[in-house]
């Protein structure tokens, strides 16, 4: 058994786990984050990956033991971070991937989207090849991964002040902007 | 979850004090670096080591360096992503930034180390797979077992070296510094490597601290081609790396092809880089000696079915994967990627 | 059908549509991007024990002693069970029931299970099954299904032999609809020839784990990662043999399913049994290397195919024979079986019809039901012979495929009820956006087009169990908050069915979409759906919310209308908020409006149920197939061909899938785009087989290699709408129907690119580089 002082979503924890625990294990089972999953079990599959001084890396071959005295950030910690910061509701690219219907199982998504956050946090307006290069170690089996890009780019465009290219479904407005008519455009409508 | 067998880990901040550990606890400490392919190892209980020493804390192990001689001196901790991303190494030893370019997927990349891609364990279908699965088959040569299933009746490992940097590294005729307690001493990187799958390296029990790259002939021409399944993650199924030095009268003083994903090691291709000295790029007798270079990549390279997937096909890949690559480094293009 | 059961295609108010047909965000989607969504892995009990299991080392052996005493002995361990403990044989189809829980008698394939074993931790587990020593008896392991077809002895399941032994034939299926021979004899052209799909597998990001906890009085409660929580819990029933009253099943947050987590697995009786018997929680939490051996994916089908067309393109005849791979056990099989002929017979119309299906059994990881059950091997042999016609006939494909077209409201040759069919908008669709007249044939060398065109169902009107009851139930709850909740059996696996739910019910009640709450898929509290398979739940959850809906609007509506003293036909709600129509201003919130229709009417609450209405074909086994409607997709793919390296690309994929009325575009565009991506998977890099040794050739996400963001192709979903009379507001499925057409797309188009046909799948590059070599006559490089 170890005592690990970790830092994790900005706070320092004194963790106690047997030495040959991973960081996911330890995440997962100790900590209760469960927002990080596990997939394949040995790197393959990217469901794992959290940010260590802000890098993609995968917890379930990082050794618990040897996650001490970097930053860690899980899914978890996006939403405090985005409050702490002043910010309003979600991580943008959280919100993103929520409007765009990103997430459909969602069980490769929080490992996605610190993916896409580190793609950002590097490198504000990356091109579409950029995105897809930096997802490639994260895999999903629902979306082919195209309302996943979607995402990203709605992210940058409402970032950067840009409109996001409509889907090939939706070629005639963009389908993001309101999710459904609100009570005042009910309001504003005429009887039929 | 699958999970690693129970061991008990250490953090010295010197290599002094890792060697030290090495040597008390011999075969049952192991190095780890990045940890990427062997934490795997340990899951499928390839490895079961009493003592795992890591080499993060060592901070004299990481950076990237240009030598006073001029070349380049690469800490051995230094990740695959900064490799790749580096000024440094993109402009002095290119065929080596585009290898780790291309060595698994991104998070891999800022995990996994130059030390440890160097120091890879040679891969097999019929190695790298869980205890479960091996028992079911009997173990093989490489690890438990007595047989090969590779190449019918072998006494020999076959298992495939797979590391993407050390070919890129053979062509720029690097130099690997270990560190043991007997000191330190350096050595040539294709001096390093043995044609055993079972352990395919000369050193044990040292560690490596740094790579050097020596200064880049005028006129080097470098670049990579990796052949995989996937645009990402996968291992090579083939790799070349191409290094041609075009001298002041255009025509190519040096060159240098070294491959992997082979057998055991990573091989110099001398014959087939030889087929192109003194020719000038742009002339037919060029497009001609690159053919003959294929060719004799061809003849040379055997790939056998200890990596997953069609032996028969990365066969036929080897010319095609050479000229490309050959071209690129030309072109000064690269690497060589079908994505 | 009952008037309940069928609600039209117009909106429920006459104002139009409100909620219906935009893309609403989904109702967990910001949970599950925040990482508090919870999945059953997540779940943690205090005092659980953790089970590792024992699986067979040999394809296919007796099983002559097991030891446990040592691995009883160790520490930590408090409980192992083997095949004595849970001896009764189940099956998800009652007709084929060969599995059980843990081997009896015999294992059946490398990876069967054997022994569980429960202790404190996985580590503990893990180190008591070395401790375990099971004897055994090797036998003939049947890896080839030509094998299986001919050899008789040993029998795989020797306990299920029927009154004639032939082979290892798990089922056969031989139909006939009109006069084949004939029709093939007026033929102009004929084409007869054999094509090969391989096996693949759901991979779901999510491994299958469950969580069982036995309360004091006697109520099992499993948690499991399944798609289908009536079946799981029907099963635990049997085999644990104790009432289904006494059993909760809930499903967690699903992480994908793909049809791999519809049949009852192993580790869900095992927790379950060892809860009871050790008074704690459980858990078993399945590695990668296990999901790959639970498998139940797609069914290898050697495939041969006559077709006959006339000149003008008009087909005349379909014959196919066709042997399946099941591997070792039954599953869905005898299902599979059918659809791989049953469910071939549109969007085209064939004057005759003949398929000739067996399926055996082999001692591999067991096949099933796979995203496009049964039928995604057939549609590409069909589909690539039907490329092969409009070659030999030198017409164009899509025109081929025009020509053909059924029409809507029609019968098939066996005998199944077409109703709407956007099939031909599909085609336009997808002709449209590839500039196929401008581009095909005419591209460079090594780039081409391809079509393909399918059909599929939504929801079956078979249920694997025989009963007249509703085949989907729900319920509602009106709150005095204005908040209403759906419980429904259905299970959301990630497609959406929560979010589909949630849109009808604020559509039909006029409320904010954020007003309604799901809970779903726990056997405790929602009522009996039959789960999420064969693309039926937006088709049969969604008409029996409506129906449900209908009845509590109708009791709001005279109420408020009452209040307010005018015609009922004055009040419309809508979004939140009922107004009266000829005078605006005067609004009720919705909760105020549930205040006044509940001190009308008292506490506030429907249900609602769906049922298929008769259908089939008046033969044995002509009801499987039958759905209450079809969905329709066409293709066209781009490839490049490297003609040096055999390596197909695929550059882009147009889908045009009619779905009925798309409840949700957004959501119907995931379905779509997901399909094609998996299609894709399958045609260029996925193969799911064992190796000489009767192994999985490799059970990682490392060897068996599922696309990564950068191989997979732009893909363009066209939504077509051809309103069902019969689906919730003319809705039909979108989650499996696009998944067929891009593998024989693909082949369609690699011959347009550089003139081979490909029949064989994977669609290697040495397989390319071979057809093309045997293209020019070139020989194949001699290894020197």
């Amino acid at each position: 058994m170890r005592v690990s002082r970790l830092n994790v979503n900005g706070d320092t924890f004194e963790v106690a786990a047997p030495e040959h625990w991973t960081l996911l294990e330890v995440l997962r089972y100790r900590m209760g984050l469960i927002g990080s999953k596990q997939g394949c079990d040995k790197g393959d599959c990217g469901a794992c990956t959290v940010l260590m001084d802000g890098k993609p890396v995968l917890s379930c071959l990082t050794l618990a033991a040897l996650a001490e005295g970097v930053e860690v950030t899980t899914i978890e910690g996006l939403l405090p971070a985005q409050i702490s910061a002043g910010g309003a509701g979600t991580d943008p690219v959280q919100e993103a991937f929520h409007r765009c219907g990103a997430l459909q199982c969602g069980f490769c998504q929080p490992g996605m989207i610190l993916s896409a956050r580190a793609l950002l946090n590097e490198n504000p307006t990356p091109s579409r090849q950029e995105i897809r290069n930096a997802l490639a170690g994260n895999l999903c089996r629902c979306t082919g991964y195209t309302q996943i890009v979607q995402a990203i780019e709605l992210a940058i465009a409402e970032a950067t002040g840009g409109e996001p290219e409509n889907p090939s479904w939706s070629p005639g407005e963009n389908p993001w902007k309101i999710s459904h008519t609100s009570p005042e455009d009910l309001e504003k409508a005429e009887p039929t | 979850m699958l999970r690693l067998p129970k061991f008990q880990v250490a953090a010295p901040d010197s290599v002094a004090e890792a060697v030290a550990l090495l040597e008390q606890h011999g075969e049952d400490a192991l190095v780890i670096a990045g940890g990427t392919d062997l934490v795997p190892n340990m899951k499928h209980e390839l490895f079961t080591p009493e003592l795992v020493v890591s080499l993060a804390n060592i901070r004299k192990l990481r950076g990237i360096k240009q030598a006073e001689e001029g070349g380049l001196t690469i800490g051995a901790m230094s990740t695959l992503s900064d490799v790749a991303a580096s000024e440094q190494v993109r402009d002095g030893a290119p065929a080596l930034a585009q290898a780790a370019s291309l060595v698994a997927g991104p998070q891999l990349r800022q995990m996994g180390t130059l030390g440890g891609n160097v120091m890879l364990d040679t891969r097999c279908q019929w190695y790298n797979q869980t205890y479960f699965w091996r028992d079911a088959l009997g173990f093989c040569l490489k690890k438990d077992g007595t047989l090969c299933h590779v190449v019918a009746g072998g006494n020999k490992c076959v298992a495939a070296a797979s590391n993407d940097t050390a070919p890129a590294l053979m062509t720029l005729a690097a130099t690997l510094v270990f560190e043991g307690t007997g000191g330190q001493r350096e050595i040539p990187i294709h001096e390093l490597f043995l044609a055993d799958g079972i352990y395919n390296k000369k050193v044990r029990g040292e560690i490596l601290t740094a790579v050097r790259i020596p200064a880049l002939a005028p006129g080097h021409r470098g670049a990579y081609g990796k052949l995989r399944e996937r645009g990402s993650i996968d291992f090579p199924l083939f790799g070349v790396a191409a290094r041609l030095d075009v001298a002041a009268d255009e025509t190519v003083a040096y060159a240098s092809l070294a491959a992997v994903a082979l057998q055991a090691r990573p091989v110099l291709l001398k014959r087939s880089a030889e087929s192109l000295l003194g020719l000038r790029p742009g002339t037919r007798d060029f497009e001609r000696g690159v053919d003959e270079a294929a060719e004799l990549a061809y003849r040379q390279c055997r790939p056998l079915d200890n990596v997953p997937g069609d032996s028969d096909w990365r066969h036929e890949m080897v010319p095609v994967y050479v000229r490309r690559t050959l071209l690129a480094a030309l072109e000064g293009s690269g690497p060589v990627h079908h994505v | 059908m009952a008037a309940r059961d069928n609600h039209g295609t117009d909106a429920p108010w006459k104002e139009g549509f409100q909620v219906v047909g935009r893309a609403h965000p989904k109702i967990d989607g910001l949970a599950k991007a925040t990482g508090q969504a919870i999945y059953t892995d997540d779940i943690q009990l205090p005092g659980m024990l953790h089970v590792k299991m024992l699986r067979s080392p040999h394809p296919h052996a007796r099983i002559i002693e097991i030891d446990v005493h040592q691995a009883l002995e160790l520490e930590g361990v408090h409980a192992v069970l083997t095949g004595a403990d849970l001896p009764k044989k189940y099956g998800v189809i009652p007709w084929t029931p060969d599995e059980n829980a843990l081997a009896t008698e015999k294992v059946r394939f490398t990876g069967d299970e054997v022994c569980a074993i429960a202790a404190i931790d996985e580590d503990t587990a893990n180190a008591a099954l070395k401790l375990l020593e099971v004897k055994y008896e090797q036998l003939h392991a049947f890896l080839d299904p030509f094998d299986a077809l001919e050899r008789s002895e040993p029998q795989i399941h020797d306990e299920i032999r029927g009154k004639e032994v032939r082979g290892n034939v798990s089922k056969n299926v031989k139909l006939e609809f009109g006069d084949v021979e004939a029709g093939l004899e007026a033929a102009d052209a004929v084409v007869d020839d054999n094509y090969f799909f391989h096996g693949t597998t759901h991979t779901a990001i999510e491994p299958h784990c469950a969580v069982a906890q036995y309360s004091p009085h006697g109520v099992l409660t499993v948690w499991s990662s399944t798609q289908i929580t009536h079946y799981v819990q029907r099963a635990l029933a049997h085999v644990l043999e104790i009432p289904e009253a006494k059993i909760r099943v809930i499903q967690p947050c699903l992480g994908g399913a793909f049809g791999g987590k519809s049949d009852p697995f192993a580790l869900e009786f095992v927790v379950a049994k060892l809860a009871m018997i050790t008074g704690r929680p459980v858990k078993c939490l399945w590695t990668r290397e296990e999901v790959f051996y639970a498998h139940r994916g797609r069914h290898p089908m050697h495939l041969h195919y006559r077709t006959g067309a006339r000149k003008d393109g008009r087909l005349t005849a379909v014959d196919a024979k066709i042997l399946i791979d099941g591997g070792s056990y039954s599953s869905f099989g005898l299902i599979t079986t059918y659809y791989s002929g049953q469910l071939l017979t549109g969007p085209y119309d064939f004057p005759a019809y003949r398929f000739d299906s067996t399926r055996v059994f082999t001692n591999k990881p067991p096949c099933g039901p796979k995203r496009g059950h049964g039928s995604v091997q057939p549609r590409f042999a069909f589909e690539v012979q039907l490329d092969q016609i409009a070659e030999k006939l030198g017409i164009d494909p899509i025109e081929l495929r025009r020509k053909n077209f059924q029409g809507e409201h029609t019968e098939t040759v066996n005998g199944q009820r077409i109703t709407s069919n956007g099939f031909l908008r599909c085609l336009d669709e997808v002709e449209r956006a590839s500039s196929w007249k401008e581009r095909r044939v005419k591209l460079p060398r090594g780039r081409g087009l391809g079509v393909a065109g399918s059909m599929y169902i939504s929801g079956t009107n078979y249920a694997v169990y025989p009963n007249a009851m509703p085949q989907a139930g729900v319920q509602l709850q009106l709150d005095r908050s204005g908040l209403v909740t759906v419980f429904t059996g259905g299970n959301d696996i990630g497609q959406g069915s929560n979010s589909v739910a949630r849109i009808i019910v604020a559509e039909e009640l006029g409320l904010d979409p954020e007003d309604v709450r799901v809970v779903a898929a726990d056997t405790d509290l929602c009522p009996v759906d039959l789960g999420a398979y064969s693309s039926r739940v937006t088709f049969m959850v969604g008409n029996a919310l409506i129906d449900a809906c209908r009845k509590v609007r109708k009791q709001i509506v005279q109420a408020v209308a009452e209040d307010w003293g005018v015609p009922t036909a004055r009040v419309w709600m809508g979004l939140g908020e009922v107004f009266d129509l000829e005078d605006r201003e005067r609004t009720l919130s919705t909760r105020e409006a549930f205040h006044l229709t509940e001190e009308r009417f008292d506490t506030l609450g429907a249900t609602g149920s769906y049922n298929t209405p008769e259908l089939g074909g008046d033969y044995r086994g002509g009801t499987i197939g039958a759905s209450p409607a079809y969905s329709f997709t066409a293709h066209v793919v781009e490839v490049d061909v490297d003609e040096e390296t055999g390596r197909i690309t695929v550059e882009n994929c147009w889908i045009a899938h009619d779905c009925g009325r798309a409840l949700n575009p957004m959501l119907v565009a995931g379905q779509m785009e997901g399909s094609a991506y998996m299609g894709i998977a399958e045609a260029l890099l996925e193969s799911h087989d064992v190796n000489r040794f009767g192994l999985h050739a490799g059970p990682s996400l490392l060897d068996y290699r599922i696309p990564t963001s950068v191989d997979t192709p732009e893909l363009h979903a066209l939504i077509v709408e051809s309103l069902d009379p019969e689906g919730p507001y003319g809705a039909k499925e979108a989650g499996e129907g696009p998944l067929h057409p891009s593998v024989p797309a693909i082949s369609n188009a690699v011959f347009d690119a550089c003139g081979i046909r490909l029949k064989q799948l994977p669609f290697t590059p040495g397989a390319v580089l071979t057809a093309l070599r045997a293209k020019t006559g070139e020989p194949a490089p001699v290894r020197a």
